[in-house]
């Protein structure tokens, strides 16, 4: 593989790696148990640990080693995670996702700007971490000298130890796994009976390299652990290293093929295995010399198939490794059920898709025409088949909001410390799905809906008690699918909204008029509008009076609505509703000469029969006023228009329109296909799309088109 | 399209070949086509494909060179009107109309744009040494200077090589669309 590309996996998985840490942090301070969340953290750095020292990113190894350390401390229980240890950690991830970043932007080194930063980091951690936590590197050679573990044999005999045989591949210092960090753990599962150090493959001074790893261990080991566990234990190293586990009360035989499979002397190794008291000599012996008898007789037959055969192995042990076997190729399994695929392949195919949907529409208009049922017959199964699959392919881009829902966990977190208050976020349904494109999109004004929430709408915890209500906050966010779009609500339980507030502010700052009266969800509205706050006092949060317009701007322009309830002194939720796909539309057909147009239809009130007041460009819509617009002179389209004209009642915002048209073709969904760049200047319009007879058809930009047209009333006012 | 091919073996010249390594190289295959009655040609490396004047939706708002837009098999390509873009009126659709597909680079000079000319007829496919294209005079051609790459010797008569780049370019019609918009 290119190493390149290996770097970018690499990115894109710490990426990964990193927000599920993150997530993990942020779950440790709700759940009670620990021990999960803090497996996950440990696994997210020392997976980061190990793949940045395969590209010798150096600086990330470092500071990711300290972090490990602290976990792995955290993770044996010798320290308890506190709550300052948690906010140190998340800015251990803020740090490593900069790193990351400076990464992926082509920065192999360490950032001098950013290493201040990750000095002070590095210090704190290791203020958290025990006196004794010297770098783990120098624990190894004081591991001779540690008498409990250096094997004495007094213990001998039965042998009903589980024996361990390690021997460490020689990259795995470079990968960043740490030996004596995995024995560590080890010894949480159970006792260290007796353990021998196998230094055999260590060469000659000259030849060895520091950084290689060149020992191997001999373990008894007591425990009531299962082999599953006891494997589970070594589960990051047992790619690069030789791990040989033996149950306890095994035939003394099985020691005998170890020493045979190991690349020491068999009369070392022996002596090894007495010496840490897995065997005693006299067994040693007998099965050495039962051994090459059994050899003799049968010198073909596996050795697992031997003991069975022989009922040498506790079922139990074989039940344990086969599960733990089936538990592997069940994970590979679900590794290979989902695949990374470039999103401009998942376009090609669908375009692909679109093509064949015009396709299918042709030949079904040919069957028509010439009238052969057979061929009708054939092109509709065809039409109804080439529907699926197109839906099977927009539901490739579809990805879960669950990902962009826990961001906010971390966000929540932040802005609640910061602003001093105590508040919690629940989120539902994480499960729905919709468009990758729209779930980028709508990130920032969800951030600016819950910092809008948190900041204005939950009280502080003195009037919250004083109104009765639990001193901690919550917001929550929701999500669900309906009639074909999804609807994502931001709640709070804060105050809610006040009318007479925002009416007041609304008047002074000449957005309504005084005596216009107005429904509750018009008021509740006009915080939408823009140079709208009520906050009397600005924070850095939000304030500013952009947020909820920009908010409503960017749902509006991925063609959704937002909306806003609310009950004083209960809270607030705001909904907004977005299409589950920016690829397709619902749109209806309208014909102007020989051009066809598509008009979102979520845009459209109703249609009604032409009719105008004479000479004037309105008309009288059940006694309201509707402006016209008429797209023939507006587009400048030549020809004259047909007797039967209608109007289209579009609806955007608060204001509506009559658009004139020459005919209406009725409803249609359809792939949106984007313009060349050379028409960016046509405003009012926002796209195309392929019609069933192979024409283009442009969509229209409702706001656009209005906007537009009330610009010139607002010039032809002025003149 | 190959018929007038055979007529025209061309050896390069050593010129040619000097002039294709000095950077300076123009493709020594033209496709040349009408506009009413005068002969243009583009250098057949911008060529993707030559496909039949059909269904057009036009664009609004748009100035008049820009005659609409084509569905090629699922892209949605903007069809340009040369004879428009070139200052006269705008091509009458005939029976020899046709839309040739060309690429050019994008002004940012990365992507790759796709784009139709409509033209009034195309006529051969022809090859032309290097020794044999002049640069394009100062004045005396109706059409602007620098859409001309060069003036190609063939059979004895001149034929203005475009500059397609230049031709086809979507910020100057970016800048018409802008401009006819202030004026409504």
């Amino acid at each position: 593989m290119n190493l390149d590309e290996a770097l970018q996996t690499f990115i894109a998985e710490s990426r990964e790696l990193l927000e599920e840490m993150e997530n993990a942090l942020l779950n440790v301070d709700l759940a009670g148990d620990q021990s999960e969340a803090i497996n996950a953290i440990f696994r997210a750095a020392h997976t980061i640990k190990g793949s940045s020292g395969l590209f010798s990113l150096d600086h990330i190894v470092a500071f990711t080693h300290v972090v490990e350390s602290l976990l792995d401390k955290v993770r044996d229980g010798s320290i308890t995670l506190n709550d300052e240890m948690v906010v140190l950690l998340l800015s251990c991830c803020d740090y490593l996702s900069g790193m990351v970043d400076g990464l992926a932007a082509g920065q192999l080194e360490q950032d001098p700007d950013t290493a201040p930063e990750g000095e002070m980091l590095q210090q704190q951690l290791r203020r958290h971490m025990d006196g004794d936590a010297a770098p783990a590197a120098a624990a190894i050679p004081a591991l001779h000298a540690e008498p409990s573990v250096e094997r004495i044999d007094t213990e001998r005999g039965d042998s009903d130890y589980w024996h361990i045989s390690l021997r460490f591949g020689r990259v795995v210092l470079q990968n960043g796994m740490d030996p004596i960090a995995f024995l560590r753990y080890l010894a949480k599962l159970g006792r260290i009976v007796g353990i021998a150090t196998v230094p055999d493959a260590i060469p000659p001074a000259e030849e060895m390299d520091a950084e290689l790893c060149y020992l191997g261990f001999e373990i008894a080991f007591d425990s009531t652990a299962d082999r599953e566990a006891i494997a589970g234990v070594f589960e990051f190293v047992q790619e690069d290293c030789e791990i040989r586990i033996i149950p306890p009360h095994s035939k003394v035989s099985e020691y005998v093929n170890l020493i045979r499979a190991l690349p020491e002397q068999a009369a070392r190794l022996g002596e090894i295995l007495v010496r840490c008291g897995s065997v005693t000599q006299q067994e040693l012996d007998g099965a050495l010399h039962q051994q090459s008898h059994k050899e003799e007789d049968a010198p073909a037959q596996q050795l697992g198939s031997i003991l069975v055969g022989a009922g040498n192995v506790p079922p139990v042990v074989v039940e344990a490794a086969l599960a733990k076997q089936k538990q592997v190729s069940e994970q590979k399994a679900q590794e290979s059920r989902s695949i990374r695929v470039d999103s401009d392949k998942l376009d090609k195919l669908i375009d692909l898709v679109g093509e064949l949907i015009i396709a299918g529409a042709r030949a079904n208009m040919i069957g028509q025409h010439i009238q052969n049922t057979e061929l009708l017959e054939c092109t509709s199964t065809l039409t109804g088949l080439v529907e699926d699959v197109r839906d099977a392919a927009l539901e490739l881009r579809m990805v879960k909001i669950g990902a962009t829902f826990n961001r906010f966990q971390r966000v929540v977190h932040d802005v609640a410390r910061e602003l001093g208050k105590d508040i919690g976020l629940i989120v539902d349904g994480e499960d729905s799905e919709l468009d990758k494109t729209v779930v980028e999109k709508i990130g920032d004004p969800l951030m600016h809906l819950v910092r809008n929430a948190m900041d204005h709408g939950i009280e502080p915890a003195e009037v919250r008690v004083a109104a009765g209500k639990s001193a901690k906050g919550m917001i929550k966010l929701n999500a669900f699918h309906e009639s074909g779009s999804i609807v994502i609500e931001v709640s709070d339980d804060g105050g809610g909204l006040r009318k007479e507030k925002i009416l007041a502010k609304a008047v002074e700052r000449g957005l309504v008029d005084p005596e216009r009266k107005l429904t509750d969800s018009e008021i509740y509205n006009l915080i939408f509008e823009a140079g709208f706050s009520t906050a009397e006092k600005i924070t850095n949060l939000s304030g500013r009076g952009v947020g909820m317009d920009v908010v409503k701007r960017n749902i509006q322009a991925l063609r959704g609505s937002v909306d806003v309830s609310s009950r004083e002194g209960q809270g607030t939720t705001v909904t907004v509703r977005l299409p589950l796909t920016l690829a397709i539309i619902d749109g209806f057909l309208v014909q102007v000469g020989s051009s066809v147009f598509v008009v979102p239809l979520d845009m459209i009130e109703e249609c009604i029969e032409y009719a105008t007041e004479p000479g004037q460009d309105y008309t009288n819509l059940r006694g309201q006023v509707l402006p016209l617009v008429r797209l023939r002179e507006q587009f400048r389209i030549g020809g004259t228009a047909t007797r039967r004209e209608s109007i289209v009642v579009l609806k955007f915002g608060n204001h509506r329109a009559g658009m004139v048209v020459d005919t209406l073709l009725g409803e249609f969904q359809t792939v949106i296909k984007p313009l060349s760049p050379m028409f960016s200047e046509v405003k009012c319009i926002s796209g195309s799309t392929i019609l069933g007879s192979g024409e283009v058809a442009l969509i229209l930009d409702v706001a656009a088109l209005m906007h537009t047209v009330g610009g010139k009333g607002a010039v032809a006012q002025a003149a | 399209m190959s018929a007038a091919n055979d007529a025209n073996v061309v050896t390069y010249g050593s010129s040619a070949i000097v002039a294709l390594q000095s950077g300076a190289a123009l493709p020594s295959q033209f496709l040349t086509f009408m506009l009413g009655e005068e002969q243009y040609a583009v250098g057949i490396l911008h060529i993707k494909e030559i496909i039949e004047y059909g269904s057009l939706a036009t664009v609004p708002m748009m100035p008049d060179c820009v005659r609409g837009v084509i569905n090629l098999r699922g892209a949605v390509v903007p069809v340009m009107d040369l004879s428009a873009r070139f200052g006269r009126a705008q091509s009458t659709i005939g029976k020899r109309s046709c839309i040739v597909i060309v690429e050019t680079e994008a002004g940012d000079g990365e992507s790759k744009q796709v784009l139709g000319m409509l033209v009034d007829a195309v006529n051969a496919v022809v090859e032309i040494a290097a020794a044999d294209i002049e640069p394009a005079p100062s004045f005396g051609t109706r059409i602007r200077p620098d859409f001309i790459a060069g003036m190609g010797k063939h059979n004895g008569r001149f034929v203005i090589l475009l500059e397609i780049g230049r031709v086809l370019s979507s910020e100057e019609i970016v800048e018409m669309a802008r401009g006819s918009a202030a004026v409504a």
